[in-house]
């Protein structure tokens, strides 16, 4: 041991040889088969068409609508700010459980993406200091450093710069749990920062179909949306906390399924090479009674109190 | 002497740790590297990057709503072949091929109607034959037109 200690050049390299020697083994990098495998493959007759299929096994994302262009989609409806909709900041302290933190860390997101795009700076700042707050709990390293806040301080006039650090600090959250092991935790933070954008739409309306329709139309376009956090969900069925999720997303599917919505045209998409633009038309019908309306204000008000508590 | 040892057992673990760490990270990838293909669009926050193959084939399912323009970014490391990606309604139907359009990497999309679709991307195969495949990090990642950039383009 003495001598390795006394020969560190010769201990590093072997360390960086070791450490890339298992790496090449690891999945990243050439993916290449020993001649083992190779041996096995060509000696044992298998199901071509199955072998096909496994070696090309398709990945799903189910990519939700983001905090932030939730709250895009309701500015552009053409909804005004209302603070008092936010989770408030002093409600931090509560949570204390993983499943807690995660929720209110896609809450608070929402909540900053709103305060933002209403260009509500220092609501903004302090959101973000939750979303620090609750990040750093969660073991989440370094998704808002404290140059970030003093960064969106400095750029408090300038909305472009503002979406961009707020659009930043999501994906670090989301990304270093993803990568780190802990996917149902980044999921519950998607699913957490959806409801909020979506009891905000709701809260917007004033319990009227009639003042902002276009607000409406987005609710009613949230069905789909919900189908992809449901799907989201049931990939980590078994787990306690998507478990949980998944009664309450199935509680809101039994409202939305009686939304209709209907594609009355085949899509259909034109596209124009010069401007690298395709543009996707479809004639399609909605429709929500009122008494539909109301039960999903009243779900969706049950669920983010139930998050938030 | 044994300040140094030390530094020098710590400086390897930390190597040594890191380069594990990487293996399968491609967060900086997406950041670094993706993120800027979005132009002036604002990258919507959404992290969806993984390790893929030559041959292997991801889907994304994702709502694009009325009235909004977004511009897609599907990026890989420099060692992966090119990578086809293909934008699909719930009916099966292709709308987008970029097959079509020199194998582009970006391409910008609005939506008249809100619709549900799939994006499908393929790393290609540069030998089907070898056994040998490359992998690396892709990633796919969407804009959304600022505000701003909707007024300037009135």
């Amino acid at each position: 041991m003495k001598k390795l200690f006394c020969q560190p050049l010769s201990f590093l390299a072997c360390l960086i040889f070791l450490a890339f020697g298992l790496l090449s083994c690891g999945t990243e990098g050439k993916k290449s088969k020993s001649n083992e495998e190779q041996q096995i493959v060509e000696s044992v007759k298998v199901d071509e068409k199955f072998m096909d299929e496994f070696n090309k096994s398709k990945l799903i994302f189910y990519s939700l609508p983001s905090p932030l262009e939730t709250a895009m989609l309701i500015k552009r409806a053409g909804a005004n700010y209302n603070e008092a909709l936010l989770n408030p900041l002093e409600s931090l302290n509560r949570y204390t459980t993983n499943r807690q933190m995660a929720l209110n860390l896609g809450v608070y997101s929402a909540d900053l993406s709103y305060t933002s795009l209403f260009d509500q700076t220092q609501s903004s700042i302090k959101y973000m200091g939750n979303a620090k707050k609750l990040a750093a709990s969660l073991g989440v390293i370094d998704a808002i450093e404290e140059s970030t806040i003093r960064r969106l301080e400095e750029n408090m006039n300038n909305r472009d710069v503002v979406l961009d650090i707020v659009s930043e600090t999501f994906m670090n959250s989301n990304a270093y749990l993803t990568e780190n092991n802990r996917p149902e935790i980044a999921v519950t933070v998607l699913v957490g920062g959806w409801i909020e954008g979506l009891y905000l739409a709701t809260k917007l309306t004033n319990g009227s179909m009639e003042n902002n329709k276009r607000l409406i139309e987005r609710i009613i376009y949230q069905k789909l949306s919900l189908y992809t956090v449901i799907n989201l969900l049931e990939e980590y069925k078994g787990n306690e906390d998507a478990d949980y999720l998944l009664v309450k997303m199935n509680e809101l599917k039994v409202i939305f399924d009686q939304v209709k919505i209907v594609n009355t045209s085949k899509v259909e998409a034109h596209t124009d090479a010069e401007k690298h633009l395709t543009t996707i038309k479809a004639d399609s019908d909605t429709y929500m009674s009122k008494d539909v309306f109301e039960k999903l204000l009243e779900k969706v008000e049950e669920i983010r109190m139930e998050f938030v508590s | 002497m044994l300040q140094y040892q030390r530094f020098l057992l710590v400086s390897l673990f930390v190597l040594v740790t890191n380069v594990f760490l990487s293996d399968g990270q491609c967060i900086s990838f997406a950041k670094n590297v993706c993120k800027s293909e979005l132009g002036k669009f604002v990258h919507d926050g959404n992290y969806n990057a993984t390790i893929l193959s030559e041959g292997e084939t991801a889907e994304v399912y994702k709502t694009f709503f009325d009235g909004q323009a977004y511009r897609i970014a599907v990026c890989k490391v420099e060692g992966l072949p090119r990578i086809l990606f293909k934008v699909i309604d719930s009916e099966g139907e292709v709308l987008f091929d970029n097959s079509e359009h020199d194998y582009t990497t970006t391409w910008d999309f609005g939506v008249e109607t809100t619709q549900l679709l799939t994006i499908q991307l393929n790393v290609l195969e540069k030998d089907e034959e070898s056994l040998e495949k490359e992998a690396g990090c892709v990633a796919i990642l969407f804009g959304i037109r600022a505000e701003s950039e909707n007024r300037k383009r009135r």
